[in-house]
């Protein structure tokens, strides 16, 4: 019996490992920059690190979860009528690769463009492509473990795996980006995990990872970290996944110029902080790369 | 590019349009028309240079007012396009006052009058080739309650460059306010040749997250600063300028600190091809901020003459 909140379960485990090589230990994602500049010495190094956290994540998920939405959508979307078409035996279109590859690259340029901080652009790309060479060396099925799966679901694999790699090439050839968000959308969909999930997952690894770097710079302990991500943290995930699960950007939602966007898609929400990301190469010394 | 008809067409309550050309060697408006509440002044052609005041009656925007000025720079012509004062956003009220003049929506009907009308601002350019525009307003300021829509929209042709300062305080100091609006929304959005290279987008209001989280008050969020800056920098024309404020920020290296330093500013480049920069300021008071502006874009003398110059940073 194939059970589908089992499967969404497992998945959520294998990507919150922490050890998953996604390249975020070497991001701080402005941390560094916001204590090095004096902003967590006014409270206590937990009062100030639930403050950045809550203001981090805030625009982040603002700014990022309608791209992860968006990608999420386009491959879902694809991969139902590339089914379809199988079902009815159609010839698989590359007609249909070329069309939700050229959808993706949009995406993804326009979160280049709003993007407006070298270092966060840096951070998000490496990430991004981090994640795809994840997909592709980790999570595809080896030869050996194919009898581990039905013929449908394989052939769902061989065209996620197809996509990615595509996508992948395209990064490589340095026609798109490779961002992030963009990337998590892809490979969540293409992992089968849901929309809601993808989003609530993004948001908590990009806590986590704050909380990480928190403990390397020193300002947190180990045991004080964990309290924070419980305690703070949990509500925090939950009310900004809840806030950000319908923006989306203008893309897949088609507004007309000019129109009133305010509510429903992608924007920068604490200024300071894209200010204090920006400044981070400018650190007399650093451990992080963002 | 827009054709004759579209800049000349109608104008709407709050609209105006601004087209500039050079014939000969002197800048000449071939539009210059506003309407209620938007009123435009030009008291100012120097050569290819033209000077625009974007100003409202009263000196401010109440609720329900919406500006929407619509800018053609042709080629070779260079338009500084400043305003008198910071831009007031006043408290949103339901309904309208009664001389706003809002054209009825595209429904028919008059919006409700239960709605808390937001402010908004549309401005629209249009820079031809070998084309300058310098917008530089004084800052945006919202009272308590207020709740302001922006958007600006930058089409840039071949080698048409521009300076964009988009800027807000916290509110009046002088009533304690400090950062006590509702809702600030701020889109600055560049194409080059069609080609979209920028979009900024800005939003600052308080959210309404859940209740078992304590409140975080949109003045915790942008403290200790009480006035944040933006400003793009893009094109040939102003090269020199942009090589001037990198190196600037080149040479800064930042130690640990114990506490914020009175004025922050972050340098980012738009694209590889370093034809422009991003670069957003915070600083505790407004005053900073704007001689910082004065300082780091002074190299504008040599491009548009010590006249502008001194109008824009006085």
């Amino acid at each position: 019996m194939y059970d589908d909140s089992e499967a969404d379960t497992y998945i959520m485990l294998l990507l919150s490992d922490s050890n998953l090589p996604t390249g975020s230990f070497v991001a701080s994602s402005g941390l560094e920059s916001y204590v090095k500049h004096g902003f967590a010495s006014s409270s206590s190094a937990d009062v100030a690190t639930v403050n950045f956290v809550r203001d981090s994540l805030g625009s982040y998920s603002q700014s990022a979860i309608p791209f992860v939405s968006d990608a999420h959508l386009a491959v879902v979307k694809f991969s139902e009528v590339m089914e379809s078409d199988a079902d009815k035996e159609m010839v698989a279109g590359e007609e249909r690769y070329e069309a939700i590859l050229e959808t993706l690259t949009e995406l993804d340029a326009l979160y280049h463009v709003m993007t407006l901080n070298h270092v966060a652009r840096r951070a998000s790309m490496s990430q991004g492509v981090a994640l795809l060479t994840l997909y592709s060396k980790g999570f595809s099925r080896p030869p050996s473990m194919s009898a581990f799966s039905s013929t449908e679901s394989q052939d769902h694999e061989t065209r996620m795996h197809k996509l990615l790699d595509l996508f992948k090439l395209r990064v490589r050839r340095e026609e798109t980006f490779g961002h992030l968000p963009v990337c998590w959308g892809i490979l969540t969909a293409a992992l089968g995990l849901t929309l809601e999930r993808a989003q609530y997952l993004h948001l908590f690894l990009h806590a986590r990872s704050l909380l990480s770097a928190s403990v390397r710079l020193n300002d947190l302990g180990p045991y004080g970290a964990q309290q924070v991500l419980l305690h703070a943290v949990r509500p925090l995930v939950a009310a900004e996944a809840t806030r950000c699960r319908q923006l989306r950007t203008e893309l897949l939602r088609g507004v007309n110029e000019g129109s009133e966007d305010a509510a429903f898609g992608p924007a920068n929400t604490w200024p300071l902080g894209e200010i204090l990301a920006g400044r981070h190469d400018l650190q007399h010394s650093r451990i992080f790369n963002s | 590019m827009p054709t004759q008809t579209t800049l000349t067409s109608r104008l709407q309550a709050g609209g105006g349009c601004v087209a500039i050309s050079v014939h000969g060697d002197r800048a000449v408006f071939s539009e210059l028309s506003s309407t209620y509440p938007l009123k435009l002044l030009s008291p100012y052609i120097q050569d290819t240079t033209a000077l625009v005041y974007l100003l409202t009656y009263g000196g401010g925007l109440v609720s329900g007012d919406e500006l929407d000025l619509k800018v053609a720079i042709e080629l070779g012509a260079t338009l500084v396009l400043l305003s008198q004062g910071t831009t007031k956003v006043f408290k949103a009220r339901p309904g309208r006052r009664l001389a706003c003049v809002k054209p009825v929506t595209s429904s028919g009907l008059a919006p409700s009058s239960k709605d808390l009308s937001s402010t908004r601002q549309s401005l629209n350019f249009h820079i031809a080739a070998k084309g300058l525009l310098l917008l530089l307003p004084e800052p945006v300021t919202c009272f308590r309650g207020a709740l302001y829509n922006q958007y600006q929209r930058f089409h840039i042709q071949d080698n048409g460059s521009v300076v964009i300062l988009d800027w807000i305080t916290s509110g009046r100091m002088s009533m304690g306010e400090d950062w006590a609006f509702s809702h600030y929304y701020s889109v600055n959005e560049i194409f080059h040749n069609g080609r979209r290279i920028a979009k900024d987008v800005m939003l600052l209001d308080t959210k309404d997250l859940n209740l078992k989280i304590p409140d975080r008050p949109l003045n915790d969020r942008l403290q200790p600063y009480s006035c944040y800056a933006m400003l793009i920098l893009y094109g040939p024309q102003i090269q020199s300028v942009i090589a001037e404020i990198t190196l600037k920020y080149n040479q800064l290296s930042v130690f640990k600190s114990k506490t914020p330093a009175p004025l922050i500013w972050s340098l980012s480049p738009i694209d590889p091809t370093n034809l422009g920069v991003v670069i957003r300021i915070g600083g505790r008071e407004t005053e900073m901020v704007k001689e910082w502006l004065k300082d780091a874009l002074s190299g504008l003398k040599r491009i548009v003459g010590l006249d502008v110059y001194r109008r824009a940073f006085p």
